[in-house]
């Protein structure tokens, strides 16, 4: 009894809170507030409206809500998450993707924990006080009692003349008798830094992460700031999509899809990862 | 202030007594309307606070206080980032100096005000235990200098609220409750 009381006091007391609360002046501009409401301003509302689960305003449908996911709402949502000013998607791409989210047996939903999609972020670091651009990809990993954006790997052009060489050629080599004299050549193999790699197995891929790791250990490599953020999804069956943010005048605003391909097999799929990963192997 | 706040949180705490969910740390629906409306309230009064911060007519002293208050709605090490249409580059400010940095801005006049729309994430559950969501605001800044001099911008600020479940004795009793702290803030200007 007493802790309805105090519920009901409480009560009394939020609503006058509230009240006393909205004092900072609210801007009425009607042009500028519906460009506002439009844009789609964070990825989980890019989420929520792919999948038809927000009304207008932005606030989220009850899970037994009729309008809850309903293709009609999905329907009307997807058109305006397009870049409209990428005349390269094409739209009848845009109906068939449209087609085989909303219409199928199974209408597909946007899972945020459901992986196959990954976040690309252009940073600037300081390399012995020179900027460079250093990209990382992050994915969404479960650990202990939630989840936490890991950083999956890393590409760095400044990296790369490291690990560069040239297999077409017979190059350098440890002759295959080596063993039998404890390897002794391997003085000369690392006399000259330039051709060490060579002597790296045929699929040998650098790893960007590690060494990214251990010049941030040593003290070589400092960050300076994100210069770009962008998602790339394959969690559609038979299709990749990119999402990026636009901040510019009209409606047409905020984290809409920027690229859409339909991937018509598994090696597609894998030969465009493979590419935005900026992977040569 | 203090007691305003801590009444939503002891009404939180009454709304969720007995809730089979609240007992693993788990937020039901309900409850996550409850936290929203929580979390909105705080970002309402840091919009409250940046507004007299930056008003030229506030009097140092209370500046401070109010500095003080807003401050005290972060949790420690939060930071802002921001970034302009001009410069991409993101600088990065302590909550303190942000507000500094406001109050100090070379303008004989300044308006702050926020346009009525707000958007709220999902919550998710960090490996920490503790709940992280996103509310999105905007605010119109104009200032104006007595030589004619004047600046406008637009922009979007992207607040960090982090929900945690707390514990405190009120009369031999302990009631739990869901607290909500803001964090780091990203602040970008639009084309609005």
């Amino acid at each position: 009894m007493i802790y309805v009381r105090a519920a009901i006091f409480f009560t009394w007391v939020l609503g006058l809170a509230t009240t006393m609360s909205v004092q900072a002046q609210l801007v009425s501009d009607m042009d500028d507030e519906s460009r506002l409401y439009a844009e789609t301003k964070q990825v989980n509302q890019f989420f929520r409206r792919f999948n038809g689960e927000e009304d207008d305003k932005g606030d989220r449908y009850d899970p037994k809500d009729r309008q809850y996911q309903s293709v009609k709402l999905r329907k009307k949502y997807l058109g305006m998450l397009f870049d409209a000013g990428n005349a390269g998607i094409k739209s009848d791409l845009k109906a068939q993707f449209g087609k085989d989210v909303l219409e199928g047996a199974n209408p597909v939903i946007l899972d945020f924990h459901g992986g196959n999609w990954f976040a690309e972020v252009h940073t600037t670091f300081l390399y012995n006080n020179k900027a460079q651009t250093m990209i990382l990809f992050l994915k969404l990993e479960k650990d202990h009692l939630g989840t936490k954006w890991v950083i999956d790997r890393v590409h760095a052009d400044m990296f790369d003349p490291y690990f560069k060489r040239d297999t077409t050629k017979v190059g350098k080599f440890l002759h295959p008798l080596s063993h039998e004299l404890d390897f002794m050549n391997l003085r000369k193999a690392f006399q000259n830094s330039d051709s060490v790699s060579q002597f790296a197995g045929k699929r040998f891929v650098a790893d960007h992460l590690s060494v990214f790791l251990y010049e941030i250990k040593k003290g070589n490599l400092k960050f300076k700031t994100v210069d770009e953020v962008k998602f790339h999804f394959f969690q559609i069956p038979g299709w990749y999509f990119e999402l990026s943010e636009f901040n510019r005048p009209g409606n047409n605003n905020g984290w809409l899809i920027s690229n859409l391909v339909s991937l018509k097999s598994e090696s597609e799929r894998n030969i465009l990862r493979k590419y935005l990963y900026y992977e040569t192997k | 202030m203090h007691s305003i706040k801590y009444v939503y949180a002891l009404l939180l705490s009454l709304c969720i007594l007995g809730q089979a969910s609240a007992q693993k740390g788990e937020i039901s629906p309900s409850r996550k309307q409850a936290i929203d409306s929580l979390a909105l309230e705080k970002v309402r009064d840091l919009s409250k606070y940046i507004s007299i911060i930056g008003n030229k007519k506030t009097p140092f002293s209370e500046a401070q206080r109010v500095m003080d208050r807003a401050e005290e709605l972060f949790a420690p090490d939060s930071e802002m980032g921001v970034s302009s249409l001009n410069r991409k580059e993101v600088n990065y400010y302590k909550v303190r100096k942000y507000f500094e940095r406001l109050m100090a801005l070379n303008y004989d006049r300044v308006s702050i005000e926020w346009y009525d729309i707000h958007y709220i994430s999902d919550l998710e559950r960090q490996p920490d235990g503790r709940y992280v969501g996103v509310v999105t605001i905007y605010q119109r800044f104009e200032g104006e200098s007595d030589d004619g001099l004047k600046y406008k911008d637009t922009t979007k600020k992207d607040i960090t609220i982090y929900v945690e479940r707390k514990k405190t004795q009120i009369q031999g009793r302990t009631i739990e409750f869901w607290d909500v702290m803001l964090g780091d803030i990203r602040v970008t200007e639009t084309s609005a």
